[in-house]
């Protein structure tokens, strides 16, 4: 008896795996990898060594969330054309938040009361 | 009861409407409905689809700046109960509803004045491009059929030269432009006073 999944031949037709999706939903957030991007030089800690991402997750792009195998392959990347995309826009304005979302809908600055605690 | 704004296009979420997607690191993502909520899920930015509030308020199609938008905003701190307040803030929302209202049509027929003025550019723009077509025909010199072409179209823009005319003539012979509808507004001398 013929399987699950459907003859590959057929593009529309073939079996959309979680594997093969993956990239696409663990990405992180636009807005996120923004806020990653433009934290002050203080705050920027090197990179944990961790032994289930590729090369140990010493070779990353900040801007697309990847992680690469080794030092040639991050640089090759570099020079894609996805990645200058993702550049360009990641230098851009900030990403659509709530917060802009509300403002657009017509409404004021939240407003959070007096400050209680003194600094 | 919190009535809240939709992520993709900021109308408004009431309750048992629409879905709310909550992040891996605890941020509320919520939707009016399934079509905001594809959208989202489809990575689009908000501010370059056309049909949100933040394409609209990017783009200068809606109104911006105005001081009926301080009334509702979130307030997150808790207020003790009036009998007198929450009778005259129920009072109040239509009548600022109104002057709103008032206002956005007031812009959007502002807006609509710089139409004549985008016309008058297209029409200087096509005279331009006609100089520049003559120029060439004069420093090369084409034979035959080409050529024949060439002079029909440049007889047709000068005819067409004539019949662009600047802003400031449409305003002294009202004949070239459309009537102008009044619209009375008896109402915004009340507004102004109502809202300070």
């Amino acid at each position: 008896m013929g399987g699950k999944c459907p003859h590959r031949n057929v593009k529309k037709r073939r079996y959309s795996h979680k594997t093969a999706r993956r990239t696409k939903f663990e990405l992180k957030g636009d807005d996120m990898v923004y806020a990653q991007l433009n934290k002050p030089d203080e705050e920027i800690t090197p990179l944990p060594v961790d032994e289930d991402l590729p090369g140990m997750g010493q070779y990353y792009c900040p801007h697309c969330d990847r992680y690469f195998s080794n030092i040639t392959v991050r640089d090759e990347h570099f020079k894609t054309k996805r990645h200058k995309k993702r550049v360009k826009i990641m230098m851009g304005p900030a990403p659509h938040t709530q917060l802009d979302a509300e403002l657009a809908a017509g409404m004021g600055m939240p407003d959070n009361g007096p400050k209680l605690m003194s600094m | 009861m919190r009535l809240e704004k939709c992520w993709f296009c900021s109308s408004t979420v009431y309750p048992g409407h629409g879905i709310q997607f909550v992040r891996n690191d605890a941020k509320i993502f919520r939707f009016c409905r399934s079509k905001c909520h594809k959208n989202f899920k489809m990575k689009r930015n908000p501010r370059k689809v056309k049909w949100t509030k933040a394409y609209r308020r990017v783009h200068g199609k809606d109104m911006t700046q105005d001081s009926t938008f301080e009334f509702e905003r979130k307030r997150n701190r808790p207020e003790r109960y009036d009998r007198n307040v929450a009778e005259n803030v129920l009072k109040a929302i239509p009548k600022i509803d109104k002057i709103r209202v008032t206002r956005e049509e007031r812009h959007h027929k502002n807006r609509s004045s710089f139409i004549p003025i985008y016309l008058y550019w297209k029409g200087l723009q096509s005279i331009f491009f006609g100089l520049l077509l003559i120029l060439c025909k004069n420093l090369n010199r084409m034979k035959g059929k080409k050529e024949k072409l060439l002079k029909e179209a440049v007889r047709e823009l000068e005819q067409g030269i004539s019949l662009v005319k600047a802003p400031s003539v449409l305003q002294q012979d009202p004949s070239l432009t459309l009537p102008k509808i009044k619209v009375s507004q008896p109402q915004s001398e009340e507004n102004r006073a109502m809202e300070e």
